[in-house]
């Protein structure tokens, strides 16, 4: 234990050289930035920065691309609170509850729990990072294809405690969203389905496509039907950056623990990453938390979870990575890239040969994120004044981060009309009370979880009893077993009590 | 940073300043604007970094930029179609690689090799069959042993069905050595196939799992091609033990068929010249690619069209 900690006292001190403090200023700068604008993902983003770490030394290039990863994650936040537009995937949950209480007059308070999530679930899931490397490490490789697949069905499961109004209108929002994710190209045998002979249809429609849509372009045409004339949020002006209090916090501290560990492991599964973590813990929350009757209305645990878990994976993530060489998310396989520029690769050897920059890497994730905290706090006050602007001028510039997202993906203009197309249905779903959650979750879920289960049932001879016997997929298959079955005993109970 | 934005301005302007001159471009002059490198896969692989590293090494000696544009999608095939989709005119090139072209051994091909003109081929490197270090497989002859004992029962993880991993090992499967072949598009989830047990064995380029080499993790038991490598010299090679197939994975770099030769010839002297720059040897060295690999304007179409031949044979033979 002292030995670890006096190598990452010893990593602190390589962290706060002028350049590599600079390199973290930078790196949290344009990973908050990545994080807003929804078209450019935070891999896309970590990938467009390597080539400006060629000719740094490693601990600076390697400092500037986690930087930016860990930032990245907590970006979108702004945008889907403030304009209800998820900057990255990973933010999707981040409107149920998040814009819920930013609508109700409290958008600084909303984005002060993300700021406290983000730090809270960072700094822990970099506390078990540091500590339990090894172990951590062995325990990834686990996993494999049946195990990918309970933990995607377990986040799809969590559309039962999406579907408030109605369970039954949840269910077809969540099979439309699967449906969608159909089109294109199978996977795994290369079939066309659903293409109608367009080449844009056989590369599939893009998550982010239907997630702009039905967000942001949805939103704004439910703005215009209203002509703009929602209620404005009282004095908006006068907010204060509204920063929870201790007492708030301990409340949720058993809450902290669960979505930072819950997000340290999923970020740890290679395959999985931020955006699964994400939506895990909001429905772990939903399902289970005390809170769980309000979720949705705008509490803070609805902020807390998806947050904390979507930072703490990135803890996570860099665990396999640093001791094993295996990049477990799209973002960590770009860090490797930086690694292997230089010479260095990762794997179990590395923490013999290059222990003093695996520190660093440590130490900086621990700056980094005091070091975001420290902007987010500066930025929500300017950024929270945008809302007392005529809601008419935040539409029109929502609309254009909408198009610029959309366009940035694949640089086709076909996916500016499907872009358009999904926000007519987006606001078709809101009028006639259908939850676009689940539809999103489907469309970002579904490919994942079919590919994981074509694999599995390859590998295990289409066995499909692999999925209960394996020790952890079973355990998380049980899990969704339960979260299923409980609106109908619940159901059945009320019913007895009714008939008693 | 700054000298991105500059570019970038330098960049608009020249696309401006061509805008109004108008008219087809001429090989005279030509660069006269940024060329547009297209990668018709996501950010962070080997092609992506074989573009980008390019594009770097190229912008002083043609004087204009060379953007890398990702335009992932279907094996390739929709950056393929953005390329087909630009003018003929040398201001668009793609990155081109053996597991694209392997679309062409298969049904409804959506491009053909009349389309494209190869203009050099940058990286070649064989493909290995890999297995976890402390395997029980301590050489090809235990593996195949056990193939042939236990026919469909051992797993090799590849890249996905109708790829070159997959013809690969349809030429095995003809020797006999009947595995399950089990795809896995996404290389993290490859690997951890391995390294955690889930499957036997890894068909895949040293290049890309160099770090699990040197980390002693995985070691290759048996290389495609016709030689053995002189970094792994106790790996027979596949000629050896009489399978006979070679399918190198290679990254060339195309343009669309009808480009003026003049155009085609200037960029294939600048990447001859990167060829021969320290800073592409040591890539190519720490891709394990071949040293040789550099092929010209006027040999890459060749080699090309051989490679396909080859994908399909393998698949005829199927």
């Amino acid at each position: 234990m002292t030995h670890i900690l006096l190598q990452l006292g010893q990593g602190f001190l390589d962290c706060l050289t002028p350049m590599n403090m600079l390199m973290l200023f930078i790196g949290i700068v344009i990973g908050l930035l990545i994080g807003v604008l929804p078209g450019l993902t935070l891999v896309m983003g970590v990938a467009l920065a390597l080539p400006f770490t060629y000719r740094m030394d490693v601990t600076a290039s390697i400092v500037l691309l986690s930087a930016m990863y860990v930032s990245g994650t907590y970006g979108g936040a702004f945008t889907a609170i403030l304009f209800r537009i998820p900057g990255e995937p990973i933010d999707v949950p981040m409107l149920w509850d998040g814009y819920t209480m930013g609508r109700k007059g409290q958008p600084a308070k909303a984005l002060g729990w993300t700021l406290v999530a983000a730090l809270g679930g960072g700094l822990l899931s970099a506390v078990i990072m540091v500590v339990l490397t090894q172990p951590l490490a062995v325990f990834a490789l686990r996993f494999s294809s049946p195990e990918y697949f309970a933990v995607l069905l377990f986040g799809l499961s969590s559309v039962v405690a999406l579907g408030r109004g109605s369970l039954a209108n949840a269910l077809i929002s969540l099979c439309a969203g699967l449906l969608i994710a159909c089109v294109g190209t199978d996977e795994t045998y290369g079939a066309y389905r659903f293409t109608f002979g367009s080449r844009i249809l056989a590369d599939g429609i893009e998550f982010l496509v239907v997630m702009v849509g039905a967000y942001g372009v949805g939103e704004v045409l439910s703005r215009l039907e209203t002509g703009f004339a929602t209620k404005p949020i009282d004095k908006i002006s006068n907010a204060r950056t509204e920063l929870p209090t201790l007492r708030e916090i301990a409340a949720l501290k058993s809450m902290f623990l669960r979505a930072s560990v819950l997000g340290n492991i999923i970020g740890l599964i290679p395959g999985a990453g931020a955006t699964i973590a994400s939506f895990v813990s909001y429905g772990l929350e939903a399902q289970f938390g005390k809170r769980r009757r309000e979720m949705g209305t705008g509490v803070p645990e609805g902020i807390v979870a998806p947050q904390a878990a979507a930072t703490a994976s990135v803890g996570g993530a860099l665990v396999p990575l640093l001791a094993l060489g295996i990049p477990g998310s799209g973002a960590t396989a770009i860090i490797l890239g930086a690694f292997m520029l230089h010479g260095i690769q990762p794997g179990p050897q590395v923490l013999a040969t290059s222990a003093h920059i695996v520190y660093a890497v440590f130490a900086s994730i621990f700056l980094g994120l005091a070091l975001m905290c420290v902007i987010g706090y500066f930025a929500i006050r300017p950024l929270v004044k945008i809302l007392d602007l005529p809601e008419a001028v935040v539409s029109a510039y929502v609309l254009i981060l909408c198009f610029i997202g959309a366009l940035s993906i694949r640089n086709d203009v076909t996916d500016l009309w499907l872009m358009i197309g999904f926000g007519v249905i987006g606001y078709f779903f809101e009028r006639l009370k259908f939850p676009i959650a689940p539809l999103v979750l489907g469309v970002i879920l579904g490919p994942l979880a079919e590919s994981s289960f074509m694999n599995a049932m390859i590998s295990y001879g289409n066995d499909w009893t692999v999925f209960f016997t394996r020790p952890i997929s079973g355990t998380i298959m049980a899990f969704t077993v339960v979260i299923l079955l409980l609106p109908f005993v619940q159901h059945w109970r009320a019913r007895r009590v009714a008939a008693a | 940073m700054r000298s991105t934005t500059r570019r970038f301005v330098l960049m608009m302007a020249a696309a401006f300043g061509a805008a109004l001159a108008g008219g087809p471009a001429t090989a005279a002059g030509y660069p006269e604007r940024p060329i547009e490198l297209i990668v018709p896969w996501g950010p962070g692989g080997g092609a992506d970094q074989l573009a980008r590293l390019l594009s770097k090494l190229m912008e002083p000696m043609l004087g204009q930029g060379m953007p890398v544009v990702n335009v992932p999608g279907g094996t390739g095939a929709t950056g393929m179609a953005k390329l087909l989709a630009a003018p003929a005119d040398g201001y668009s090139m793609a990155v081109y690689i053996a597991d694209s072209h392997a679309l062409l051994a298969g049904k409804n091909p959506r491009w053909s090799m009349k389309d494209i003109t190869p203009v050099a081929v940058m990286i070649k490197g064989p493909s290995f069959i890999f297995v976890k270090q402390d395997s029980p497989f301590k050489t090809w002859a235990d593996f195949a042993k056990a193939a042939k004992a236990n026919p469909g029962k051992l797993k090799v993880a590849t890249l996905g069905f109708g790829s070159v991993d997959d013809f690969s090992l349809t030429v095995l499967d003809h020797a006999g050595i009947k595995v399950v072949q089990v795809p896995f598009a996404k290389p993290s989830e490859r690997y951890v196939s391995i390294l955690g047990g889930h499957a036997d064995a890894l068909y895949e380029q040293a290049g890309d799992v160099a770090q699990f080499i040197s980390g002693k993790q995985m070691r290759p038991i048996l290389l495609f091609g016709k030689k053995r490598l002189a970094a792994f010299k106790d790996v027979p090679a596949s000629y050896e033990l009489g399978y006979k197939v070679a399918l190198p994975q290679f990254r060339s770099i195309v343009v669309r068929a009808g480009t003026p030769p003049e155009i085609v010839k200037k960029l294939s002297d600048a990447f001859a010249k990167v060829a021969t720059m320290p800073e592409y040897k040591k890539f190519l060295a720490d891709q394990y690619g071949d040293p040789n690999s550099f092929e010209d304007a006027s040999k890459a179409p060749a080699f090309v069209q051989e490679q396909l031949d080859d994908m399909k044979k393998t698949v005829a033979g199927k």
